[in-house]
């Protein structure tokens, strides 16, 4: 867990930071309204004498006190989809609207893809990508538990999804997932800075692709579930570059604290909008830890 | 025409919505206003919903949700196409009890008094519906797939038959 040092200086409270990653995370879910209304759900959990708390920053994230939410029937049915608390940040960020087109360019196994799908009661379309064959079924399975019906899926290597003109584009990219130790706990022992450089590669390949996607007056959301600014702040500079044509939107959720994206690192100045993207930190809202940036193309 | 009788290719193409709406109205007595805002594709023998939009020309993998399947006669509709237009059905279906519910969800087959028509049925367990049930002989045989299934909750005791 000493890979997390490099992260001292740039960590509020670094010392809470890496006690709390020993710490599993509780499990969590989110109600799916395209099956089911928010207050018959918590009926039925209250009748079925399960302990759940709702989130306080999003009404359909609920937080569930027992072992293995997977079995209940409300899951089988599709009503909720188990699904990490802050995972459902990025879609709310990216502000689908019912109607528009929108490309989830890393899909798979879906539950951002839902997620957009349900804020988008169905209508409209959503392109779920996913390169990997093994993947896919997943994607697929969930999609359909969920009743999601305005959704396609796709196969292409993100960085040449050939064409298209999206309201909006999700870039949720593979990454070293370093926020997620508190689920899996060994994840930072695979993590090194080649690691993150070698994603940066990929990273930087998918978001430039995204943003040509893109209609003007569009929306691209980038987010990760890892700390390294090589996989976070440096990939956004690269790929928005000189452009005039893109700005960074200021990423908040109410009742959801977030650090300001970093401006410095290595001792190397980077752009100041930067501050606009989001750093979550899991010792500050206990949750596990993400990065969501938010660029509008002019 | 049927949408079985068709030439089989292993493209998306698209279907008339009045031919699908009519074999689920015969069927389920699901009235086509259920597919409202909806349109179809066949690829092979299986049949597609999506929502009512223009689709970019790339090449796809899905597109939206697999309804049904003309295979076998008589098409069979899919366990996730129920739970979204099932509960429109006005025949053809089947209410269980909680045990009988446990036991649909599991992937097993019972004995069940309906008078439904033997085929394919909607499967309710209070106001949900649980899926795709075959009914015939009076015999309930579950059609969920196996990923979606309760793990067994008793162990080793199998059903006789
Ligand atoms: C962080 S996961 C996405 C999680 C998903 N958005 C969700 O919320 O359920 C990243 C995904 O990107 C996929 N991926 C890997 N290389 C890719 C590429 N070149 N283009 C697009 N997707 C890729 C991975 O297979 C993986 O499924």
């Amino acid at each position: 867990m000493d890979y997390l040092d490099r992260y001292r200086e740039i960590v509020p409270d670094y010392d809470a930071f890496q006690a709390i990653q020993c710490l599993p995370l509780y499990n969590s879910a989110r109600i799916n309204t395209l099956k089911i209304k928010r207050e018959n759900l918590l009926e039925r959990l209250e009748e079925g004498g399960v302990l759940f708390q709702s989130f306080p920053w999003y009404p359909l994230g609920l937080k569930l006190d027992i072992e293995s939410p997977g079995k209940l029937l409300e899951n089988l049915l599709g009503y909720i989809h188990i699904q990490e608390e802050l995972s459902m940040v990025p879609p709310l960020v990216l502000d689908p609207q019912p109607g528009e087109s929108v490309l989830d360019l890393c899909a798979s196994p879906g539950s951002k893809t839902t997620e957009i799908s349900q804020m988008m009661e169905n209508r409209g379309l959503v392109i779920a990508n996913e390169p990997s064959l093994a993947r896919v079924s997943p994607l697929r399975s969930n999609c359909e538990r969920l009743g999601a019906i305005n959704v396609a899926i796709t196969r292409y290597d993100g960085r040449n999804f050939p064409r298209g003109l999206f309201d909006r584009v999700l870039v949720d990219a593979p990454c070293s997932s370093e926020g997620r130790e508190r689920r899996g706990p060994g994840v930072l022992s695979r993590c090194s800075t080649e690691r993150s450089l070698d994603l940066q590669v990929l990273q930087i390949g998918l978001l430039k692709n995204a943003l040509r996607l893109t209609k003007p007056g569009g929306v691209v959301v980038y987010s990760t579930c890892t700390y390294a600014p090589e996989e976070n702040e440096l990939v956004v500079q690269e790929a928005l570059g000189e452009a005039e044509e893109f700005r960074l939107e200021k990423v908040c959720i109410p009742g959801l604290l977030e650090c300001p994206g970093i401006t410095e690192w290595n001792g190397k100045r980077l752009n100041d909008d930067l501050s606009c993207t989001a750093r979550y930190y899991p010792h500050i809202n206990d949750t596990g830890g993400f990065y969501v940036a938010k660029i509008i193309k002019n | 025409m049927s949408p079985r009788s068709s030439r089989i290719r292993n493209i998306f193409e698209p279907l008339d919505k009045s031919l699908i709406a009519k074999l689920w109205q015969d069927r389920f007595g699901i009235p086509e206003q259920a597919f409202s805002g909806c349109k179809f594709f066949r690829k092979a023998r299986s049949i597609w919903v999506i929502s009512d939009v223009d689709l970019p020309r790339l090449s796809y993998e899905t597109i939206g949700m697999r309804i049904m399947s003309c295979k076998d006669r008589p098409w069979k509709p899919t366990t996730s196409a129920l739970q979204v237009f099932g509960r429109y059905a006005a025949k053809n279906l089947i209410h269980l009890n909680r045990e009988e519910a446990m036991i649909f969800l599991e992937g097993s087959s019972q004995g069940i008094e309906s008078d439904c028509e033997p085929g394919y049925v909607v499967v309710f367990y209070r106001g949900d519906v649980l899926g795709c049930g075959l009914y015939s002989h009076g015999k309930l045989i579950s059609q969920i797939p196996k990923e979606r299934r309760m793990a067994s909750t008793v162990e080793s005791e199998t059903c006789p038959d």
